[in-house]
């Protein structure tokens, strides 16, 4: 199953041709289905099949819009997209593939529905094939894509900040921070990967914290002093990673982000974007409240083995730029 | 330069490698002797003033008294948080230490960046260890809305900054300083450039604070821990005067009309803050409000661009710092007595503690500006810069000055004078190391009496 996924985005990644893309984009949303759906629950199957019908659907847009840019241009090559409609179309539905606002509705409840690793795979890997074809793809529609952007950051933020379950979280956080690649996307792609990197980074380090700590609350994370120090006392410096703060490198994103914005002359939506950042800092900011700042008053009855599996991953955001 | 910043980093490293049963002793004598060593930027042979490092640090007239009060500060925080830090386990004592250290890293770094890029990431940098040693090891359940207060208010003013900061470079190239008198902004009219003038300062003016964005500041000084107040009130505060006096010099034209309702504000902000400590019943809380008040003052004098108003902030700032942090070990001390911020439940030390007497009477002497001190030499320069912009502005100033010395009276009144109340069975008396604290905390200021040039930045 694991071959299968890494297979579907292989598949995309070496594409030139339209069909092929999609076919690995489809491999790779079947492939994942069954690892989704493993445990039984009904919630994860819930989240499975509203999984499958968004991609379904994503899917079979882009299929429609190369078949019309093949109808228009009479070619299938991904590069040459020189005409607005199916341009357009093939965002849309790569947003919606990726979980971009407004088409992101199905991402909070998908990743609740998962338990934390299958969530990691979803928010990481599977967010590289859209985006190859996103950076292959010349978007010509400026507009487009900076509300994408903007509406993805505000909503990223604002959404987050009534809840207290941890992948919920975690899935308006992505969406925020795919809201800051895509604000970038035509002036400087290199910062979008650049973006999306240390995202990947940041957020895998997150997710297997909470594994490690088995948690998927808020309030059950307030007992990782007692299992972790180490990882207790590294998380709030990832979460403020997330959140932008300098001298973390999560800051380093958005700095050159903010640079290219000005330089275009976006110095208003520039200055919206980073205050929205503020938004899911604040929520970020309260995890590490919970994890770290505060000791809960209960004692452990039982000691839980020192696993410290993933230091490695904690200390280089630790790190300045 | 590099003589203090290696060390400083070197200290973080010695603070986990001690032996435990040595760790305050050796952190206490390594930070003095960064302190000692730091005095030598205080000597300015050349007359240019800039003092080249490397490319990025430089220290200048302006900057050098304030790394020295940076560096100065540590050993006192230091010796302030032994008493409350005694009973944590190990190795919360070397993180404790360890934030306090990275901190003055990172404020050393401030102070002596050369371009304005380095000088904000520093800027925020500091928010980190601050947020951590407030939130973790303040005392009441409020901290944490305190901290994150004090993290939203500073990062909502400096995310403008940073925008309109790389507004600049794309216009002009370059963010350093050393080029900044040469190149500024040219004057224009547009609602955007008078948009980039306010986003530039606001940061600044939350971080000072001024008087209408000072919310965060009774919060985060209240609940933080001793260690905490004083870097907040000592050292921190001046990250925003200083930045404001540097971004001045691009912001020249605009400044002349768009600056006159902060003004304004910050003046109000001095008779209000000031009558709001007359009222006040949480001694730490008072010493907040004062802390706005006599910033606020600052504020105002930064704003009015004269030689002698920027000569009177810099100098109060570094008085400032010293007297605000003093009065926050002594409310300490009745804190860790008392465990209560109250003010009517520690009254009539004068009985009870003499020596402390002494230090809470000259803390207050200096907080209300009492000449020969340099809060004096500060306050009349900047109320004579005020005066000379506008006559009306010396009934504000005039105003204030007699609401400080109000408070400040009040203040040592009411903890000293008077019977003491019939619950205070269990007093300790009082360390040698509290006397040392408060020692070394007022005698620079009393030694400032005598060659005040060290701090009078530019104008010599």
């Amino acid at each position: 199953l694991l071959f299968a996924m890494g297979l579907g985005t292989t598949i995309t990644f070496a594409s030139s041709h339209w069909l092929l893309a999609w076919m690995g984009l489809e491999i790779n949303t079947l492939a994942i289905l069954p690892l989704m759906c493993q445990s039984h629950h009904p919630r994860a199957v819930e989240a499975t099949i509203k999984y499958f019908l968004t991609q379904a659907t994503a899917a079979a847009m882009l299929l429609f819009a190369s078949i019309t840019n093949a109808w228009i241009t009479g070619q299938w090559n991904l590069e040459f997209m020189s005409y607005s409609l199916p341009t357009t179309l093939v965002t849309v539905a790569l947003a919606l593939k990726i979980g971009l606002a407004p088409l992101h509705a199905w991402m909070p409840e998908v990743l609740q529905g998962l338990d934390l690793t299958t969530g990691l795979i979803l928010s990481t890997w599977q967010k590289l094939a859209p985006f190859c074809l996103l950076l292959q793809i010349n978007p010509s529609n400026t507009s487009l894509l900076l509300i994408l952007g903007l509406a993805s950051t505000l909503v990223g933020g604002w959404g987050g900040l009534n809840q207290n379950q941890l992948r919920k979280i975690l899935a308006y956080s992505s969406i925020a921070h795919l809201g800051w690649m895509i604000l970038v996307l035509q002036f400087f792609p290199s910062l979008t990967l650049l973006t999306l990197f240390m995202y990947f980074v940041m957020t895998f380090s997150l997710f297997i914290s909470f594994k490690v700590n088995n948690s998927t609350t808020i309030n059950s994370l307030s007992m990782s002093w007692s299992k972790t120090p180490i990882i207790s006392s590294m998380v709030p410096f990832i979460l403020l990673s997330l959140g932008g703060l300098p001298p973390l490198s999560g800051f380093m994103p958005k700095w050159l982000i903010l640079q290219e914005l000005t330089k275009q002359s976006l110095a208003p939506l520039a200055t919206l974007a980073a205050l929205s950042a503020l938004l899911s800092l604040y929520f970020y900011l309260r995890i590490s409240y919970a994890m770290t700042l505060t000791m809960s008053p209960n004692t452990l009855l039982n000691a839980l083995p020192w696993r410290l599996p993933s230091n490695q991953h904690t200390l280089p955001l630790a790190i300045t730029t | 330069m590099l003589k203090i910043l290696i060390p400083s980093m070197f200290m973080l490293l010695t603070t986990w490698t001690s032996p435990f049963k040595q760790l305050w002793s050796t952190i206490l004598m390594y930070s003095f002797l960064v302190a000692t060593l730091s005095l030598t930027w205080l000597a300015m042979p050349t007359d240019t003033g800039w003092f080249y490092i490397n490319n990025y640090m430089a220290y200048d007239p302006l900057s050098s008294p304030l790394l020295v009060l940076t560096c100065w500060l540590l050993p006192l925080m230091i010796i302030a948080s032994q008493n409350h830090l005694a009973v944590e386990p190990e190795n919360r004592q070397r993180t404790y230490i360890s934030l306090l250290i990275s901190l003055q890293i990172f404020l050393i770094l401030a102070f002596s960046a050369t371009e304005m890029i380095m000088f904000y990431v520093m800027f925020e940098a500091t928010l980190i260890p601050t947020l951590i040693i407030i939130t973790r090891w303040g005392n009441q359940m409020e901290r944490l809305n305190a901290g994150t207060y004090f993290l939203f208010y500073t990062l909502a003013g400096s995310l403008p900054l940073l925008v309109a900061l790389l507004i600049y470079h794309s216009s002009m190239g370059s963010l350093s300083y050393l080029s900044l008198t040469s190149l500024p902004l040219t004057c224009s009219n547009l609602y955007a450039d008078k948009l980039w003038w306010m986003a530039c300062l606001l940061a600044f003016l939350v971080k000072m604070p001024l008087y209408g964005v000072h919310l965060w500041l009774p919060k985060a000084h209240v609940e933080a821990p001793i260690a905490g107040s004083m870097v907040l009130a000592a050292v921190l505060l001046k990250l925003g005067g200083y930045g404001m006096m540097r971004i001045m010099i691009i912001l020249d034209p605009l400044t002349k009309e768009l600056s006159y309702p902060f003004i304004i504000l910050a003046l109000w902000g001095v008779i209000m803050t000031g009558s709001i400590c007359l009222r006040q019943t949480d001694l730490k809380s008072l010493i907040a409000y004062s802390s706005v008040s006599h910033m606020g003052l600052v504020a105002a004098g930064i704003l009015i661009q004269t030689p002698w108003g920027f000569t009177g902030a810099l100098i109060l700032m570094i008085a400032h710092g010293l007297t605000s942090s003093a009065l926050f070990c002594l409310a300490n001390t009745n804190y860790e007595r008392t465990h209560s911020r109250t003010i009517i439940l520690a009254r009539g030390l004068q009985m009870v503690l003499p020596l402390m007497a002494t230090w809470w009477f000259l803390a207050s002497l200096a907080n209300l500006a009492l000449p020969p001190l340099p809060n004096l030499m500060g306050e009349i320069m900047i109320i004579t810069s005020l005066f000379n912009w506008s006559f009306y502005t010396l009934i504000l100033t005039g105003l204030g000055t007699l609401i400080t010395a109000s408070y400040s009276l009040y203040m040592f009144l009411l903890t000293q004078r008077g019977p003491i109340p019939h619950h205070l069975i269990l007093l300790e008396p009082s360390h040698t190391r509290e006397h040392l604290l408060l020692a070394l905390h007022l005698l620079p200021l009393l030694l400032l009496i005598a060659k005040p040039e060290l701090v009078w930045g530019w104008t010599a």
